[in-house]
């Protein structure tokens, strides 16, 4: 070839490898295979399988009675099952016009901000942990335990309390229970100084998370990102407050916002709704003993019980953002189809790639813990 | 106890011994077995086991006292035997009939025997009454209870028989 | 807020000082106890559970297998079988909704949530809950139902009925019977356990009619019930519904109306529907076989319905002017209209069974000749003669006998009734005669004064409490405990009834025993007195002397085997004359006897 018609071939880099962040591996929430291509320490390519969690609920709630449902819905999502439970309940609610007493919204709403307490701190001490700082996850869990320990009290189970049925909760709360919720409330508060000392304040991890993972809020609202992700890009988008549901208007707590959109956004993001969270409880936990009345509304003989014909969308505001239940009923006693949008399918797939993509091979993990990409609710 | 009323009772009231007493009663027993016995050739087939069962228990009854008067140590235990005798049931009072000539059902036939009972449970009453008192007049009120209950289980058979028809159950045990 | 400075500080660690002395956290080795109200293992008690099945059914794992154990009652007529669950904690999830939805509330969780074993031992997971625990230490009771979380519906939706003053002086039907609405509701209380199948005398298949009732299915309800009832207008109405006592609803609440459900299906398809329907089961072949059943009762239509389904030629002989038996001639217009009663005769007969009315068996006809001209021969007479008390001046022309004048009511429409009457006996017939003579005194005086007199307490009274309540709603007036000692004549008039106080009827062992009190006496004043204390029959003389000889007789009555067959092996016998008196009885002891004659017809 005559040297004026060289042309330079630009070969991608053959020293690129790909590893597997994946399916099984400790940078990993949950069970999810994140192939990525790094050159050196860059990220050059990103793909997200999902599927290793994939147990079939949508087509497996069609074949159950409408009750049986309330045991399998939980599962959808393992560290914060209360949402997927109200969720549910809402949206069969809806479609059979079946009103909530007032103590159960409010015993509701309770479950759904203890359960959100507890689910930030197992994100904060996973999150901790992709740094490299152990400490902090090990708290997480141990203070999420003690509130574990709530759940089992009232609900009768520590994980998936299985507590909520389309018309209300299944059982009254135990003597002294808010008095014990109040203490836990008080403990959590005095253990926030320690975590921002190890973990929010800390230097070693600020400057990790900070500039990482940038998330622009017209990307966020392109892919349909909601939760604390969306709201530490600056919009203050929250299902409580912009839509809500059971008795939210009736309490006092702010949304808070950050600006940057990077990991350390998000994260300061959940530690102030961790502070509001414990200001609802405590809310609520004053006005329960005035609240009277039923648990739950009647319903029909589970073994002999038609839902109406008819569909509905009830959404609730989990930890990871806008958990959606699309129910619809041909009138039977099963339902005919129910679809769940799970927070975490908006960003753990195409948003977690484009994240981690140009980014290093030691914020792989530390991003898709800073989204709280759950996949067992993307995959179902 | 219809023929020879009377006969039987002066044989009664001379006996000496509680042997002479259980020998007249057990004859008593024998001639009741063998009235139920000779109608039932007078009978349709389904009433034939009523008379059997009555005949059987006069039978068994009789047996019971010849046991008593073979018995050596009966003497001491009379004490013990002789109950409080409850008050008298009413119920078949008034609805015996004295003699058994034209037998139109088992109801009849029950009342008759019941009938029978009484009267057999009455002689016994009176005999202790004019007995003075020692283990003869307690052997008098001791057969006299073994009437009152016999006449309780027919009671009972009775009721079973004609009162609990028509009713919501249909548990019988006829 | 979080309070971040880049700089830091050179004293910010000697914060973590404090942590020197915060008490060290040590779990103990043992499982903590769960807190009350945990969902752990199963706790069964098994004297409790019925073995009905529910939690099999609501679990959403199939964890939940029911295994018989045969040290347990079996007792069907109560509802109790001697199945028990076992959970295989390989798929149980724990929710506890077995708990929730047990209709005995034997079912609950303990506190006990830790298990463990080697691959060998593998099968440990798939144990029996009793009342101790899984390893056989009691750790407590958690997860239990509460009134909140039971899933059941324990309460009867009310059905209507006319109150007492509307219905005094008339013969309509007084129950209004369920709407649509109220029959959906009712029926989708049942948890489909087949106890009421096991307790009925027929082995009707409620649970599958209940669900197509449910389910809006009439017509698929008709079809379940024709299975086993061709009697259901009248069993819709009168029937003892065994099925009800038996219920699993009813052991902690009211039992679902089962009954009232087969009334609601029955009524509301229409007639022509219900003979369409019944017509599909028309024999494609005929037999030439002839049977002759005497007496067109529910035992003896309903063994002629069977035997004309399976392609036999079947004459009916009734000895009196209609079809029907004790519900035309004993159960009186309100509680079961003569219009449902012909309905469900006129099934029978568009089957092609011959009814022939007016025709005395015994007189006429010889159950000889019977023999002679046909293949077999059903005596299903009934129990029509009423027992009298035999008191003094019970022989007064005044003094009836319950059956024969209900019969006279049936025949002619109405009777003529005095001023005032008093009934002898406690138990249904008794209540039958009463408010119809009630109702014919409020038509005839414009006042009720009826009274009932029976031996038993109120406690133990053998009508139907329904009965008794709506009797004494319709001003008749019930004393129990009162015994009949003579009927007090004057000039040949019939004044009063005597009656002696009973102070107590059974004895310790609870067989009849009762103690009269003479010094409580009372006269009822009355120009009628109506014997209603028990029935029979007299078959002897329907049969004949040389019959009756021949024949083996058990207790007063024919003696049958578990076919129905008599000692005579052409001659079967049902219903009433054998088992005594029970409408669903009779039904099924006409299926037994049909199926045996098929049978034996078959190999002849």
């Amino acid at each position: 070839m005559r040297a004026e018609n060289y042309q330079a071939i630009n070969h991608p880099p053959s020293h690129a490898f790909e590893l597997n962040f994946g399916p099984n591996h400790p940078g990993i929430e949950g069970n999810y295979a994140l192939q990525v291509k790094v050159e050196g320490d860059t990220v050059v390519q990103a793909h997200a399988d999902g599927g290793y969690l994939h147990r079939g609920f949508e087509k497996l709630m069609e074949q159950r009675l409408w009750i049986q449902n309330i045991a399998l819905v939980p599962r959808i999502c393992v560290p914060d099952p209360s949402p997927m439970e109200v969720c549910y309940s809402m949206a069969v609610e809806q479609i059979a016009d079946i009103e909530v007493p007032e103590r159960a919204q409010w015993v509701r709403v309770l479950q759904l901000e203890l359960s959100r307490i507890a689910a930030h701190l197992f994100t904060f001490g996973g999150h901790a942990a992709t740094t490299g700082m152990y400490s902090p996850m090990f708290w997480g869990v141990a203070d999420r335990d003690l509130i574990l320990d709530l759940f089992e009290e009232f609900t009768g189970g520590r994980v998936y309390s299985i507590y909520n049925l389309p018309g209300g909760v299944r059982r009254e709360l135990p003597e002294g229970f808010l008095q014990r919720v109040s203490k836990m409330m008080d403990y959590i508060e005095s253990r926030l100084q320690d975590y921002d000392d190890l973990f929010f304040a800390n230097r070693v991890f600020v400057r990790r998370a900070k500039g990482v993972g940038v998330l622009q809020q017209a990307e966020a609202l392109e892919m349909g990102v909601t939760g604390p992700n969306l709201r530490a890009t600056g919009l203050p988008f929250d299902v409580r407050r912009d839509d809500p549901y059971l008795v939210y208007e009736q309490l006092d707590f702010e949304v808070p916002v950050e600006e940057a959109g990077d990991a350390w956004a998000r994260t300061l993001v959940r530690r102030a709704e961790l502070v509001e969270s414990l200001k609802i409880v405590r809310q609520v936990v004053k006005a329960l003993p005035d609240i009277g009345g039923a648990l739950r509304s009647e319903i029909p003989n589970p073994l002999a019980w038609n839902v109406p014909a008819g569909e509905s969308y009830a959404r609730v505001e989990s930890s990871k953002g806008e958990l959606g239940y699309y129910v619809v009923s041909d009138g039977g006693e099963k339902p005919w189809r129910v679809h769940v949008r799970g927070p975490s399918s908006m960003h753990a797939v195409q948003v977690l790639e484009s994240l981690v993509t140009g980014g290093r091979i030691e914020d792989v993990a530390q991003t898709m813990f800073s989204l709280d990409a759950c996949p067992p609710e993307v995959d179902r | 106890m219809r023929e020879g009323d009377s006969d039987k009772r002066e044989r009664l009231q001379q006996a000496k011994s509680l042997a002479e007493v259980l020998e007249v009663a057990i004859l008593f027993e024998e001639a009741a077995a063998n009235f139920y016995q000779l109608q039932l050739e007078r009978v349709s087939k389904p009433l034939r086991w009523l008379l059997e069962s009555l005949v059987d228990e006069e039978r068994q009854h009789s047996a019971k006292l010849q046991a008593l008067r073979d018995d050596p140590v009966f003497e001491e235990q009379l004490e013990t035997r002789i109950e409080v005798s409850p008050v008298d049931p009413q119920f078949s009072d008034a609805i015996q009939i004295q003699a058994l000539d034209e037998i139109v059902d088992d109801q009849a036939i029950l009342q008759y025997a019941l009938g029978r009972e009484q009267l057999a449970m009455d002689q016994y009453r009176k005999l202790a009454e004019m007995t003075e008192e020692g283990v003869i007049q307690q052997l008098f009120q001791w057969l006299a209870d073994e009437e009152l209950h016999h006449k309780g289980y027919l009671e009972r058979r009775y009721y079973e028989l004609v009162h609990r028809g028509g009713g919501a159950s249909s548990r019988y045990d006829f | 807020m979080v309070k971040y400075d880049d700089e830091g500080s050179l004293l910010r660690p000697l914060r973590a000082l404090s942590f020197l002395t915060k008490p060290a956290i040590t779990e103990p080795l043992v499982p903590r106890p769960a807190a009350e109200g945990y969902r752990g293992f199963h706790l069964n008690e098994h004297q409790r559970c019925v073995g009905c099945s529910s939690c099999q059914k609501i679990c959403d794992n199939a964890a939940i297998t029911m295994i018989e154990v045969s040290e347990l009652a079996n007792d069907k007529l109560n509802g109790i079988r001697n199945l028990r669950p076992a959970i295989d904690y390989g798929r149980c999830c724990w929710c506890a909704l077995c708990v929730d939805i047990c209709p005995t509330g034997s079912l609950s969780l303990s506190k006990e949530y830790v298990h463990t074993c080697t691959q060998e031992d593998i099968d440990s997971y798939f144990m029996m809950p009793g009342e101790v625990g899984m390893h056989g230490t009691f750790v407590g009771k958690g997860w239990q139902k509460s009134e909140t979380s039971d899933l059941l519906d324990l309460q009867r939706k009310p059905m209507g009925e006319r109150p007492a003053a509307q219905r005094i002086d008339s013969f309509d039907e007084i129950v209004n019977g369920f709407s649509a609405q109220q029959a959906e509701a009712e029926a989708s209380r049942c948890v489909q356990c087949g106890m009421c199948h096991d307790a009925c005398p027929t082995g009707m298949d409620a649970p599958e009619y209940i669900r197509s009732i449910f389910e809006g299915e009439l017509e698929q309800a008709v079809r379940w019930i024709y299975q086993t009832n061709p009697f259901s207008h009248v069993c819709g109405r009168v029937c003892t519904h065994r099925c009800e006592d038996a219920c699993s609803i009813g052991v902690r609440g009211t039992p679902l109306a089962i009954r009232w459900l087969k009334r609601y299906a029955m009524d509301h398809v229409s007639h022509q529907r219900v003979l369409q329907i019944t017509q599909e089961q028309k024999p494609s072949h005929l037999s030439a076989r002839k049977i002759a059943v005497v007496g067109a009762g529910p035992a003896g239509l309903t063994a002629a319905w069977d035997l004309s389904r399976m392609g036999h030629q079947v004459v009916v002989f009734e000895a009196r002017k209609n079809p029907g038996g004790m519900p035309r001639y004993g159960i009186p217009e309100y509680r079961l209209p003569y219009e449902m009663l012909d309905r469900d005769i006129e099934v029978i007969t568009a089957m092609g069974v011959e009814i022939r009315c007016g025709v005395e068996i015994g007189s006429e006809i010889t159950v000889d000749q019977l023999h002679q001209e046909y293949d077999a021969v059903v005596l299903a007479i009934g129990l029509h003669l009423g027992r009298s008390t035999r008191i003094p001046g019970s022989d007064h022309e005044h003094v009836k006998k319950a059956v024969d004048l209900l019969r006279q009511v049936t025949d002619e429409g109405s009777i003529e009734v005095p001023q005032e009457v008093v009934v002898i006996g406690g138990g249904n017939v008794a209540m039958d005669i009463a408010r119809t003579v009630a109702r014919m005194q409020k038509q005839q005086w414009g006042e009720v004064r009826t009274v009932v007199t029976a031996l038993e307490d109120q406690e133990n009274f053998l009508a139907d409490p329904e009965e008794v309540r709506e009797a004494a709603e319709e001003g008749v007036l019930i004393c129990p405990s009162r015994g009949p000692q003579a009927c007090v004549i004057e000039n040949g008039q019939l004044q009063s009834l005597k009656t002696w106080g009973v102070c107590s009827i059974f004895d310790e062992s609870g067989r009849f025993a009762p103690h009269f009190d003479e010094n409580d006496e009372q006269c009822h004043a009355a120009g009628m007195v109506i014997e209603a204390i028990g029935q029979m029959a007299d078959s002897e003389i329907l049969l004949g002397d040389e019959i009756t000889e021949r024949l083996e007789w058990n207790r007063g009555r024919l003696q049958i085997d578990e076919n129905c067959r008599t000692s005579e092996s052409w001659l079967w016998a049902a219903g009433d004359c054998v088992n005594g008196p029970d409408v669903v009885h009779a039904v099924a002891d006409g299926h037994r006897v049909a199926s045996s004659i098929d049978e034996v017809l078959k190999h002849a």
